[in-house]
């Protein structure tokens, strides 16, 4: 029994079997930290399954702005180390274009600072990405499909199921932050004239 | 059944019920106004035009051991379980101050009592012998164990990923990971520099605190999270982390006040915290001057700084002597060769003008300009600027005014009692010119161990695991993070 969470876009959480079982979604870009807990909890409950029974976690990993994509990863992370099972990391991006078909597929999402994250696909399979772009940067891709991906925790379900039954490797959780800290070290700044 | 505090004031009543009840062997007016008086008992009563029950329970703080000192029930009154539920209501009281065990003596003849404590988990564990005088009856010595919750706090508001364990007011496991190196190379607290490093440490010190206090997760009674004031990003990690641990464990969760916590943190010291007290809390983040009179529901900020905190004017100055971050222990090292009255700073806020509209309010971004002017205009001038004295003048003027302030508090409010708390508390001038002004005053100075000073998750577990002791509900699941979380909010519901 799989328990998905998302944050990279709204705060959402499923669980699935083979199948998807319950979705729970709040699609407010903010909130997440208030959310978290209300998805998982009536995600469980709606699909009649107690967190005892959960033997496996999902979570995107990114990318997505990253305050809210570390939330349902630390509640992912933590769920599965309290309960000692194993826990799956998923690039949003993967899961939204498992849940499309197009020969050729540019998946894209809000970046923050004018800037977005991008990732290519030809028939299903990723062939650039995840990587940071400017906006004007898409027209060079006027061959691809271009759809501004929105992840839920459905989409990270399943695509994780479909991955795992091929023996993919979706250990690495780390989240994908795809750029540095914005900060420089500044010198001090004089105080007289 | 709601009952009364019983105070000196009601001694009168008592005594007619005690005299009716014990007759020969009833306590003195003197002996019962002492208890009543007693600032470790806790008398309670049920009046019913007349007082018709009274008990009383002592605790001596920090011993986690409370008595029941007496139990009456007015003849007319008995036969309504009146005597269990004033018994259930000083256990809850005990299990509320911490207490480990409930001790209570009865008459060997008094078996409606014994079956009565029985009933309720108290088991026989000593006589005393010919006890009870002029009768020369017997005494049973009875316990119970009061089990107190298993608590796990977790702790993301700054730069300090702190778990702690603890059991009531015992601690078990304070685990904590900083990435204060990380914000070293930019001179202070990167807010987005703390949220990657809470993610990627959260686990590895969960895992820590856990073996340290050697129980299992699933141990864990309730969960508790501080959940502001602090950087927002870097307290939604663990918001959500504890979220998740709860929900997987099926437990309750207590969403709790970073700064209410820093306070409860000497619970974790002595077993108690004593109350009310004057408390000054100065770390990279904050500086705040608190008059607390209950812990859990009577907390008020006198004051606050207006711009920097004073962890962070020490990491600013120390950037001007080119000294690197954190700032505190090398301006400390430095300074202990300066002379502290070399350079006369300015005292933030301290002006006749500024008292009255800021008596307790801190500005430390006037003192740090003018460190900053000192320096560059000695240096226009071609002098050697004495490092030394400059750093030693600069705390100096920082102590001074974080102290002045905090014992005007104590003087204003009638309060005998400071609590430091904060990371600046490792500045050894802070802690020394504490201590001999509260000499000075007649004041009693508390400062937790460092460990427990710093921000850390071990007091957090401390003040959820009072709030559970006191029997509070926990917080339902949809609290956020508040970076400016107010400290007369203890709990977030």
């Amino acid at each position: 029994m799989l328990l998905a969470i998302d944050t990279s876009a709204g705060t959402s959480a499923a669980v699935l079997s083979d199948r998807l079982l319950s979705l729970v979604k709040f699609d407010d870009p903010f909130g997440h930290a208030e959310g978290i807990g209300n998805v998982i909890s009536q995600a469980l409950t709606d699909a009649g399954v107690k967190a005892s029974e959960i033997t496996a976690v999902a979570i995107g990993r990114g990318p997505a702005p990253y305050t809210g994509l570390r939330v349902g990863m630390a509640a992912g992370l933590a769920f599965a180390q309290a309960r000692k099972i194993p826990v799956h990391g998923v690039m949003v991006l993967d899961a939204v274009a498992h849940s499309l078909s197009f020969p050729k597929l540019l998946l894209f999402s809000d970046a923050k600072r004018k800037e977005i994250f991008v990732a290519g696909f030809d028939n299903g399979v990723r062939t650039f990405g995840p990587e940071v772009m400017q906006p004007a940067d898409l027209e060079g891709f006027a061959d691809y499909e271009q759809i501004a991906a929105v992840c839920d925790a459905g989409q990270i379900g399943l695509y994780a199921l479909s991955q795992l039954a091929q023996g993919a490797d979706l250990t690495d959780v780390s989240a994908l932050y795809l750029r540095s800290p914005d900060v420089r070290p500044s010198p001090p700044k004089k105080v007289s004239g | 059944m709601d009952f009364m505090v019983l105070g000196p004031e009601d001694l009168d009543a008592v005594m007619v019920l005690e005299q009716a009840v014990f007759a020969g062997s009833a306590w003195s007016a003197s002996s019962m106004l002492s208890e009543l008086n007693s600032a470790s008992g806790h008398y309670i009563g049920v009046f019913e035009d007349k007082l018709i029950g009274y008990a009383g329970l002592s605790t001596v703080p920090g011993s986690f051991s409370s008595d029941v000192q007496t139990i009456a029930v007015a003849e007319s009154a008995r036969g309504r379980g009146l005597g269990r539920s004033m018994m259930e209501a000083l256990i809850a009281k005990a299990k509320a101050q911490g207490s480990e065990q409930v001790l209570l003596e009865v008459r060997i003849d008094n078996q409606p009592a014994i079956s009565l404590y029985n009933s309720m988990g108290f088991e026989r564990i000593d006589v005393r012998k010919r006890y009870y005088q002029p009768d020369n009856v017997d005494a049973v010595i009875m316990k119970l164990k009061v089990q107190q919750p298993l608590v796990l706090g977790i702790e993301s508001s700054c730069d300090e990923t702190g778990v702690g364990i603890v059991r009531g007011n015992r601690l078990l496991a304070n685990a904590l990971h900083s990435s204060m190196d990380e914000h070293s190379k930019y001179g202070g607290v990167v807010p987005e520099v703390a949220a990657r490093a809470h993610l990627e440490a959260f686990g590895p010190t969960l895992q820590k605190a856990l073996s340290e206090a050697g129980v299992s997760i699933q141990d864990i009674d309730a969960f508790a999270v501080a959940n502001g004031p602090g950087l927002s990003g870097a307290l939604m990690v663990g918001v959500a982390a504890a979220k998740g641990l709860a929900i997987a464990n099926d437990k309750p969760i207590y969403a709790v006040n970073h700064l209410i916590g820093h306070v409860g943190a000497d619970v974790l010291e002595r077993g108690y915290v004593q109350l009310p007290t004057i408390a000054l809390l100065v770390s990279g983040g904050h500086t705040s001057l608190l008059l607390v009179r209950d812990l859990l529901g009577d907390a008020q900020l006198l004051g606050e700084t207006i711009d920097d905190a004073a962890g962070e004017a020490f990491d600013k100055v120390a950037r001007l002597l080119g000294l690197p971050y954190p700032g505190g222990p090398q301006i400390d090292k430095l300074a202990a060769d300066g002379d502290p009255n070399a350079i006369r700073f300015p005292r933030g806020l301290s002006l006749p003008k500024d008292m009255e509209k800021h008596r307790y309010d801190f500005s430390f971004s006037g003192l740090k300009t003018a460190v900053a002017r000192f320096v560059e205009k000695a240096e226009a001038e071609g002098q050697e600027v004495n490092r030394a004295d400059v750093a030693a003048s600069f705390r100096e003027a920082a102590v001074d005014v974080l102290l002045t302030k905090a014992l005007n508090a104590c003087a204003d409010f009638g309060v005998n009692r400071l609590l430091l708390g904060g990371g600046v508390v490792a500045n050894a001038r802070l802690r020394e010119a504490a201590q001999q002004r509260c000499d000075a005053m007649g004041i009693e100075l508390r400062i937790p161990r460092f460990s427990l000073c710093t921000d850390n998750g071990a007091m957090i577990a401390s003040l959820g695991a009072q709030l559970v002791m006191a029997g509070h509900e926990p917080s339902s699941l949809g609290f956020g993070a508040d970076s400016t979380l107010e400290v007369t909010v203890v709990q977030s519901m």
